[in-house]
């Protein structure tokens, strides 16, 4: 009996750790303050079998797995355009309130549409150049869930 | 309790023998697993590595390429087809701009699509630290093509997945 109650309890935490809420470590700086290097999470698969990803919502990107993944924020979604004057965001033309974005940030990046199943993802810390912070438009199909807390 | 031992016996003698089949004959997905092992280890770079591990490292990298291997990376200019050699030549130089660095390979999906050909999707790490102190720490997902000629695997197509798009 009491190999039974070990065997459940070891296939429930394996199954609700290994697929539903995956624990992960922060590495880099990009989440910065929001999230900061070496912090620890968990990543909620379920958050959006029902929804849609929002504008600020932080979400985990995938590569080809669920071991490495980016943290990023959702700022636009498909068909909205989205730039970036003078470190200030865009969406549609108009100007974005950040509150998430705490360091100085002087980026310019021309208006783009963000493509049909896809949303645009930012960092938070956009404190260093535009061409060494990972961001951009990505599927839909990539976001594997999101920071539990 | 005869019949249990000789039971237990055989049922010890199968895992040895799937274990030691396992070992001696390994599946062609651990062969493949095997070529990416080793392009991690002979692409990493200890700070304390002297100049001739150094050139084996060159000079071995280049042995996991087919010729020519074929390079397709969207907005860098490194698409292109190279020969072992171009591929030994660059390895070397790009660590020779490390004093430690490391490659790292995860979620490796591996499928046969054709006789003799594996196509490899997996996240590839890099890590490391310039001789002038810089931190580089580059993520990209890849997708690989590999040809077994003579019972060995060699990459012939490497393309890097774009997965944010400025």
């Amino acid at each position: 009996m009491f190999l039974i109650r070990v065997f459940l309890v070891s296939l429930f935490a394996y199954l609700f750790f290994g697929y539903l809420c995956i624990p992960f470590t922060i590495q880099g700086i990009s989440m910065e303050p929001t999230y900061p290097n070496g912090g620890v999470n968990f990543c909620w698969r379920l958050r959006y079998f029902f929804s849609e990803p929002k504008r600020h919502d932080v979400v985990a990107v995938r590569f080809a797995g669920s071991q490495v993944m980016l943290l990023k924020r959702v700022v636009a979604r498909e068909g909205e355009q989205v730039e970036f004057r003078a470190g200030r965001l865009y969406v549609d033309g108009k100007e974005i309130e950040e509150p998430y974005v705490r360091f100085p940030c002087n980026w310019n990046l021309p208006s783009r549409r963000v493509e049909k199943d896809c949303v645009y993802v930012v960092g938070d810390n956009r404190s260093m150049p535009i061409d060494s912070h990972h961001f951009g438009q990505t599927s839909k199909i990539r976001i594997k869930g999101v920071p539990l807390w | 309790m005869v019949k249990i031992k000789y039971l237990l016996a055989g049922v010890l003698f199968v895992i040895i023998g799937i274990v030691l089949a396992a070992t001696v004959f390994p599946s062609e997905e651990k062969r493949v697993k095997k070529r990416f092992h080793l392009l991690s280890e002979w692409v990493s770079k200890s700070p304390e590595e002297n100049p001739f591990t150094m050139l084996q490292k060159m000079k071995d990298i280049g042995t996991l390429f087919f010729e020519p291997c074929e390079l397709k990376a969207p907005n860098e200019s490194l698409s292109g087809s190279y020969t072992r050699q171009e591929i030994s030549a660059y390895a070397g130089s790009v660590r020779s701009h490390f004093s430690q660095l490391g490659l790292k390979f995860y979620d490796l999906h591996i499928a046969f699509p054709q006789k003799e050909v594996a196509k490899v999707t997996l996240t590839a790490r890099l890590i490391g630290k310039s001789k002038t102190g810089e931190q580089a720490d580059e993520i990209r997902e890849l997708e690989c093509l590999l040809k077994k000629i003579d019972k060995k695997w060699f990459l012939s197509q490497i393309e890097v997945i774009e997965v944010l798009k400025k």
